[in-house]
């Protein structure tokens, strides 16, 4: 499928990384990584999350500091402080969010911080300046006016522009840059995906790319070579010419169940009676999604980034204005406008971000747990701190939180021991009936793990019906007894998975992508 | 105030747990947002600046219009040239304070800043203290006095890393400390006739110091349209985090934006004291509400990065319109303060209507 | 240092208690002595007086010729007034009172104070009592509350704002030849002090039936705002404004400023309080009349009275109930007049002990 011109393997590298490792509490992130990028070629890279995709791309253009290994650019090896010195070399990063500037031109973020003979004696001279843009701008065959403000372009044009962006540093480096595209399609529409991939090719022709991609065909259509991660190195690397998408998805997955770290014989039978029943729901990045949950299940969701699913279950949880759908608990209607309606209803919800939206770091853990159901501890107005202290001791035994005292703040506490006092603020309430766990286990250790999906069978055991988003498609199959998968916003595939017979993941995978 | 913090950002933002999604250094968006949201956000984005720049000029018309209907006074040329009088001081304040505002800070400091280069202004040009005649020179360096008490405070912001809040709160008090001390007792009448002039003496029926007041919003509009500090400041406040990461220095740009502010106060204590005739310390009381106030309602919301100056002037417009007809219509003096209050936040919740977040929070 | 300091404050409270004992000693037959500070008498040596004279703030000519006359009459006895402002904050002005106060024996203090408030004035008087400072009060004070019934609140004095009022008015009227259309400047209008100086103003027009108020409108007391106002009414009234009522100098000078911008003549300004600036612009004749209340008499009389007290020249028992709280004179000033008060010299002879109440119009109750 292959109709490059192979560059030749004896080219010395632009770009080299060697050993790179880098640790994070709890986690490995980078293990001893190596791979190299050659003078004009597409490099793709492919990985599950927690491979280790981010830490090295953010390696890669100094926003991360790896702890030990090197990074060779043009044979000498640098320490990189950040995303302007990563620039000055050469590398250049089109990040999954975009690093644009909305309420600014076109031409002003391609040049941002080095205007050149764009800006004369403090004056921007704007005809200059879009010229200057303009260069960059036809490097890629964009048609993207230099003077737009940026917040007009649509998203793929922003992306144009950050490549163009990138690409300035041809000039000012006097060298072809090395350009990291991170998840570039992932939010693209089919045709948007073959410009890209045009420019892609284009780009080819004066720099070298990295391209990091969930979807693996694509990888397998633009790449020249693919690395293949997992766990924080490099585990294969493939002539796309040479495989399938089939086999990249063994070499990803690649692992043993690990039946014991699930708590696989602790999954019990789900009741009969629906729990939540959702018809045609529909809000922003999810359509027409419709399934039901009952009691005492656990229900996955599997997507990669972009599928949906994230909205679909902040949605349930009333916090995305302009949801819309049938959507009943326990046969009475569920509102959609607000998460105070969705928590008087009985439905919890622990958010990925748990620094931002699932914990207040500067309150206690007694504070952090009652939160929700302040009315169970209150007398009147007034909040009854014997009360609200003796419950929170009963759960931080019961649910074994390490934590000093219930006044500590829960910000001083480990990931694993926040997350539960997360789920325990959920479990507090009597009447709980659906609890959505967004990504419940990011960002914790193996052990903090295993007792947070120890928790999530005790939940299930009790009747409470489970929405689970997971980092992992393992985790996701070894926790649910049903999985369903989401892909480009619509409901694509819906598994059983009963304890003793979980699905075959690449079966899963290839609805993913 | 959200400048404020932003230098953080970047680390907080990218230096998530390591399994958590993908380096986010978006446009101010918590990094859990999904990306198809991120282009509706903007979506969204792009059609609020236009429906706040035209909500404001219809807040504008709509005021008036009916000011124009009810009362034949205000309908006369001469009210129309009392009008552009009576906003030529707040004009130059308000273009000042949008640098600031641009920025996503805050500039508490007018009151003090006003009071000092009031003080100053009057003392240096002919008055009846002392024997000082620097006339125009005077004015150039209680201008340049301005711009030093801005650049104060940026710096003190930026690098001692305490919230503008804070900073021009406490600029203004150190401005009024001096202007009382520059006071001693006795109010400086100013006898320089030609800054007398600014507010008598009319060209094509305007003041002196209308004109002035239109070139300083014509020269201010060009600082921001053509100049680093116009350009960066309106880049700081649509994603610090983002220009910082580009090798822009953010902490001068920002210092600068302040001068320039300073600056215009400055200019802006000169023509009210030409129009009061002498020195008066409490001179700028209530000008940094008033200031923000017409900002806010132009679009030039505090959030930073939106609106500019231009847009601050049609709430300046808004703002003096409504304070002249409110008396010309004849609302009784009792209820006028509480009618203005209820325009003015109908107003801004009309230009901010369209500006919502994830789950509408609002500090 | 804390140590050293407790003992020069108990070095300082024996040295009164053997005063006060030598004191009752001599005085037996003084049923009224009750012993050391309390009592309507003070024994205080003239150089132990501790004279403090607060303000609002220095930022106006007015209160800052208060502390001014303070300052003279001080150095007339041979003290030091400490002045205190409190730029306009309650909260601030009781922290000052109580931070004076508690800085030792307060027995020989004397507080010459400006109440932000009408509420404000109950908190100084009780603590100034509490204290066995000596305390006069001035312009604020609420309706029920009694200098008599305190020993050591020796007065508290005001002007007659509707008088004030009512003679600028006439002034006015008399200018424009008693018949003309005229605007009113108020003050901030949730204050007394407004709301009397405009009564004054309607007790006047009653007086001329050819005068009409075309227009009220608030300016807040103050210059900037005045000159907005007036320039709109000007709009909207145009040439039958023949005189402008202003309820202080401030505004009336705005309006003066407001005229010059207009290009308007022969329109009669008048205020209230008799700021430098206004004197002027009376002798040049663009304003016509101000009143004067006199502010460094204030700031020096309200001193004079209670260091007699404190040094046991004036018993306060013994003032006139109607003196305990009462009316000052105030000066009508015009172009008749206005060279006398260019430059105002404190005559020392007013704050003799025992006429210190030569300016008294009439008690407050009274009206």
């Amino acid at each position: 499928m292959s109709n490059h011109v192979r560059p030749a393997a004896a080219t010395s590298p632009v770009l080299a990384v060697r050993g790179l490792t880098k640790r994070y509490p709890g986690v490995l992130a980078l293990d001893g990584m190596d791979l190299e990028v050659r003078p004009r070629e597409v490099v793709g890279l492919i990985g599950e999350n927690g491979a280790g995709k981010s830490t090295l791309l953010k390696s890669l253009v100094g926003l991360a500091q790896p702890d030990s290994g090197s990074i060779v650019v043009r044979g000498e090896e640098v320490r990189l402080r950040g995303v302007a010195h990563a620039a000055s070399v050469g590398i250049g990063m089109v990040f999954q969010e975009q690093s644009l500037v909305p309420n600014i031109t076109v031409a002003e973020n391609i040049l941002l911080g080095a205007e050149g003979s764009g800006v004369r004696g403090g004056l921007f001279r704007w005809r200059r300046m879009a010229e200057l843009a303009q260069v960059q701008l036809d490097k890629i065959g964009s048609t993207v006016s230099a003077r737009a403000r940026t917040d007009s372009l649509t998203f793929a044009q922003r992306q144009m522009v950050e490549v163009a962006k990138v690409l300035a540093l041809e000039e000012r480096t006097a060298h072809e840059p090395v350009v990291l595209l991170d998840e570039p399609t992932s939010v693209l529409e089919r045709e948007e995906v073959e410009t890209l991939f045009a420019q892609v090719r284009r780009l080819r022709e004066r720099a070298s790319v990295v391209f990091v991609s969930h979807r693996l065909d694509e990888v397998l259509e633009i790449s020249d070579r693919v690395y293949v991660l997992r766990n924080g190195r490099v585990v294969a690397e493939v002539d796309p010419a040479e495989v399938d998408a089939t086999d990249l998805h063994h070499l990803l997955i690649g692992r043993e169940s690990t039946g014991s770290h699930y708590h696989d014989d602790a999954q019990q039978q789900p009741a009969a009676d629906v729990r939540l029943s959702v018809r045609d729901l529909q809000t922003a990045g999810c359509t027409q999604a419709s399934f039901e949950i009952r009691a005492g299940e656990v229900l996955g969701v599997a997507g990669v980034q972009g599928s949906g699913r994230e909205e679909l279950c902040r949605a349930l949880f009333g916090a995305v204005p302009g949801a819309r759908g049938e959507v009943l608990l326990d046969g009475k209607p569920l509102r959609l406008d607000s998460p105070r309606a969705a928590v008087l209803a009985g439905v919890g919800y622990v958010p990925s971000e748990r620094r931002t939206e699932g914990v207040v770091s500067s309150m206690s853990v007694t504070e952090n747990m009652s939160m929700a159901h302040v009315g169970t501890v209150c007398r009147g107005p007034v909040i009854d701190g014997r009360r609200e202290r003796a419950l929170v001791d009963t759960w931080v035994r019961r649910l074994g939180i390490r934590t000093p005292s219930g006044d500590t703040a829960i910000g001083t506490l480990s990931g694993g021991n926040q997350q539960k006092v997360v789920l325990a603020r959920w479990m507090v309430s009597e009447q709980l009936r659906l609890l959505i766990l967004d990504h419940p286990t990011r960002g914790l250790d193996v052990g903090a793990k295993s007792e947070v999906y120890e928790l999530i069978r005790e939940l299930a055991g009790s009747g409470c019906a489970v929405l689970l988003l997971s980092d992992t498609l393992e985790e996701a199959l070894a926790m649910s007894h049903r999985v369903l998968v989401m892909k480009d916003g619509r409901i694509t595939a819906c598994l059983d998975a009963p304890r003793g017979g979980k699905p075959d993941p690449v079966a899963i995978m290839e609805a993913m992508v | 105030m959200a400048g404020d913090t932003a230098p953080h950002a970047p680390t907080r933002t990218l230096e998530p747990a390591p399994l958590a999604g993908a380096p986010a250094p978006g446009a101010g968006g918590g990094n859990g947002d999904a990306p198809a949201a991120t282009s509706g956000r903007a979506r969204a984005t792009r059609s609020a600046d236009v429906v706040q720049t035209r909500a404001s000029l219809i807040a504008l018309a709509v005021l008036v219009v009916v000011f124009a209907a009810i009362s034949p006074q205000f309908r006369t040329a001469g009210n129309l040239q009392q009008i552009i009088d009576a906003a030529a001081v707040l004009a130059v304040l308000a273009t000042g304070i949008t640098f600031v505002l641009m920025l996503g800070a805050i500039d508490l400091s007018l009151p003090g800043v006003i009071g000092a280069c009031a003080m100053t202004v009057s003392l240096l040009v002919a008055n009846s203290r002392n024997t000082q005649d620097l006339g125009l020179l005077g004015i150039a360096l209680t201008i340049l006095l301005g711009a030093a008490f801005g650049l104060l405070s940026g710096v003190l912001s930026t690098r001692l890393r305490i919230p503008t809040f804070m900073t021009t709160l406490g600029m203004s008090a150190i401005g009024l400390g001096i202007a009382t001390i520059l006071f001693a007792g006795v109010r400086p009448v100013v006898l320089d006739e030609s800054l007398g002039a600014w507010a008598s003496h009319r060209i094509a029926g305007f003041t002196v110091m209308s004109l002035i007041a239109v070139a300083a919003v014509a020269l201010g509009w060009a600082i921001q349209r053509w100049t680093r500090i116009g350009r960066y400041a309106a880049a700081i406040g649509g994603a610090e985090d983002i220009v910082l990461l580009s090798g822009v220095p953010v902490a001068r740009y920002k210092t600068l934006a302040f001068g320039v502010a300073g600056a215009f106060y400055g200019l802006g204590a000169v023509m009210l004291t030409a129009r009061l005739g002498s020195g008066v310390v409490e001179a700028g009381a209530g000008t940094d509400f008033a200031a923000i106030t017409a900002a806010v309602i132009g679009g030039t919301l505090l959030s930073g990065g939106r609106g500019g100056v231009l847009q601050s002037m049609i709430g300046v417009l808004a703002l003096t319109v409504l304070a002249n007809g409110l008396i010309l219509t004849g609302v009784s003096p009792y209820v006028q303060q509480a009618v203005q209050g209820v325009i003015v936040v109908l107003a801004v919740a009309v230009a901010t209507w369209p500006v919502r977040r994830r789950l509408g929070v609002v500090k | 240092m804390a140590a050293r300091m407790n003992r020069s404050r108990g070095t300082a409270l024996i040295g009164s208690v053997v005063v006060a004992l030598a004191l009752s000693a001599c005085g037996e037959s003084s049923a009224e002595a009750e012993g050391e500070g309390s009592g309507s008498t003070g024994a205080c040596a003239p150089e132990d007086v501790t004279l403090v004279g607060q303000v609002r703030n220095q930022t106006n000519p007015y209160e800052a010729a208060w502390l001014e006359g303070g300052d003279a009459f001080a150095e007339s006895v041979g003290l030091e007034q400490q002045k205190l402002t409190y730029d306009g904050d309650s909260q601030q002005q009781q922290e000052q009172i109580r931070q004076v106060l508690a800085s030792g024996d307060a027995s020989c203090t004397v507080i010459n104070a400006l109440p932000n408030g009408d509420s404000d004035t109950t908190p100084i008087v009780n603590a100034a009592d509490g204290a066995d400072a000596w305390l006069v009060t001035q312009w604020n004070k609420p309706a029920d509350l009694d200098p008599t019934a305190y020993d050591r609140w020796v007065a508290h004095l005001t002007y007659d704002g509707v008088e004030s009022g009512y003679q600028i008015a006439k002034a006015l009227f008399e200018e424009m030849g008693g018949s003309g259309g005229v605007i009113a400047l108020q003050g901030i209008l949730d204050t007394a002090a407004a709301q009397d100086r405009f009564l004054g103003l309607q007790k006047a027009l009653e007086e001329y039936p050819d005068i009409t108020l075309l227009d009220d409108q608030t300016a807040d007391f103050d210059r900037a705002t005045a000159l907005e106002v007036t320039r709109t009414l000007l709009t909207q009234h145009g040439e039958e404004v023949g005189g402008i009522w202003a309820a202080n100098d401030d505004m009336a000078l705005g309006a003066v400023q407001a005229l010059e911008a207009a290009g308007v003549d022969g329109v009669a300004v008048a205020g209230i309080d008799a700021v430098p600036e206004a004197l002027e612009a009376i002798a040049d004749g663009s304003m016509t009349a101000t009143v004067s209340s006199d502010g460094p008499w204030q700031g020096a009389v309200g001193l004079a009275m209670g260091y007699c007290a404190a040094t046991g020249e004036l018993d306060v028992a013994s003032i006139d109930a109607e003196d305990r709280a009462f009316f000052a004179e105030q000066f009508l000033i015009t172009e008749d007049n206005v060279g006398e008060f260019s430059d105002p010299q404190l005559d020392m002879s007013e704050f003799d002990c025992d006429s210190l109440f030569s300016r008294a119009t009439g008690p407050i109750a009274a009206s």
